[in-house]
């Protein structure tokens, strides 16, 4: 264990992950302020960074088990949003493809927007899988351990702050800070409203289920616009 | 059920779901690349979701007494809206929106 973490590379990655880290902050902040807003005890907030380990399923769980869903639903909405960890896979397999499958199997763990980032430009710039794993880790612990940090305070901070504050309306526009600059290409505006209204339209369903069928929807309807606008171009 | 066990059944169920998803293409699937449809499909996933997620947030507001005419809330999340488009920054956009939702709520009162 101590070679790995006097390992050169290791403390690359670890100190070049630390400015994405400090950009994910309010991100982590929010998220454990989400959990103490819905009213999750510190171990139930802790044990959701530490092994679900992803803002936005872990806010997706605390406001969904607060409002009662049903722990099935509550599950599913989660898996829906974490979807997108397939693209990281996908993307990431052919660099760890060289490695032991005890090395895959930690790494995997750590794949997070952040780390996917950070260790494709290092298997990029050289032909080196071992020393780029070592980055990975590196880098994918820096950003573990930030993540803990960050929840744990946020956790304290909505317990602290006077609720006349509103400090649970910082949840919402961390979300609107992660979107709204995506928002410049049509399917993705498409998808967008698309789930926004499908939410709000069919708040009626049971169980809280208008969410994961929004998600769905908008999803389907942002890739028939790419879909649409590539037969048009085409012709 | 009782909370603690209906969180912890959450926490460690979309964990593992998670893990799969993370290691799919890297262990399972290692053969296989991935399908186009898919890819596309996958796109669409962050925004579609966190759209979905944060609209009720904004319409059904849990500890403020709505003002008559506008929710303060919708406003404030425009606000922060327009400034996450031209900026791109977490802070700001966060900044922006809760200075806006405290102004209006000092306005009215």
């Amino acid at each position: 264990m101590r070679h790995i973490l006097l390992h050169a590379d290791f403390r690359e990655g670890f100190v070049e992950m630390l400015p994405a880290c400090a950009a994910l902050t309010p991100f982590g902040v929010v998220t454990g302020v989400g959990a103490a807003a819905a009213g999750a005890d510190f171990s139930g907030a802790m044990g959701m960074s530490a092994i679900i380990f992803s803002g936005a399923a872990q806010i997706l769980a605390s406001q969904l088990l607060a409002s009662g869903a049903p722990v099935a639903v509550v599950i599913l909405t989660c898996a829906v949003a974490g979807l997108r960890f397939l693209m990281y896979s996908a993307a990431m397999a052919p660099y760890l493809k060289p490695l032991p499958p005890r090395w895959q199997n930690t790494l995997a763990f750590l794949l997070t927007d952040q780390a996917f980032a950070a260790s494709i430009r290092r298997f990029n710039a050289k032909d080196d899988p071992h020393g780029g794993a070592l980055h990975f880790l590196g880098g994918g612990i820096a950003m573990w351990g930030m993540w803990q940090i960050t929840n744990a305070i946020g956790y304290f901070a909505g317990n602290l702050i006077p609720p006349a504050w509103s400090l649970d309306f910082a949840v919402p526009l961390c979300f609107v800070a992660l979107v709204a600059p995506l928002l410049r290409d049509v399917p993705l505006v498409v998808a967008a409203l698309v789930g926004g209204i499908a939410v709000f339209a069919l708040d009626g369903m049971p169980m809280k289920l208008n969410l994961i069928v929004a998600g769905v929807l908008g999803i389907v309807a942002g890739m028939l616009t790419d879909l649409a606008r590539e037969r048009w171009t085409a012709r | 059920m009782d909370g603690a066990l209906r969180l912890w059944t959450v926490i460690l169920a979309v964990g593992a779901i998670n893990y799969a998803s993370r290691l799919s293409f890297i262990a399972f699937f290692a053969r296989r690349s991935m399908p186009p449809l898919l890819a596309r499909a996958l796109k669409y996933v962050p925004v579609a979701m966190l759209t979905a997620l944060v609209v009720p947030m904004l319409v059904v507001p849990m500890s403020l007494p709505a003002a008559p005419g506008i929710n303060p809330r919708i406003v404030a999340a425009i606000v922060a809206a327009a400034v996450a488009f031209v900026t791109r920054g977490t802070l700001k956009t966060i900044g922006a929106g809760m200075a806006t939702l405290w102004l209006l709520r000092w306005l009215a009162g």
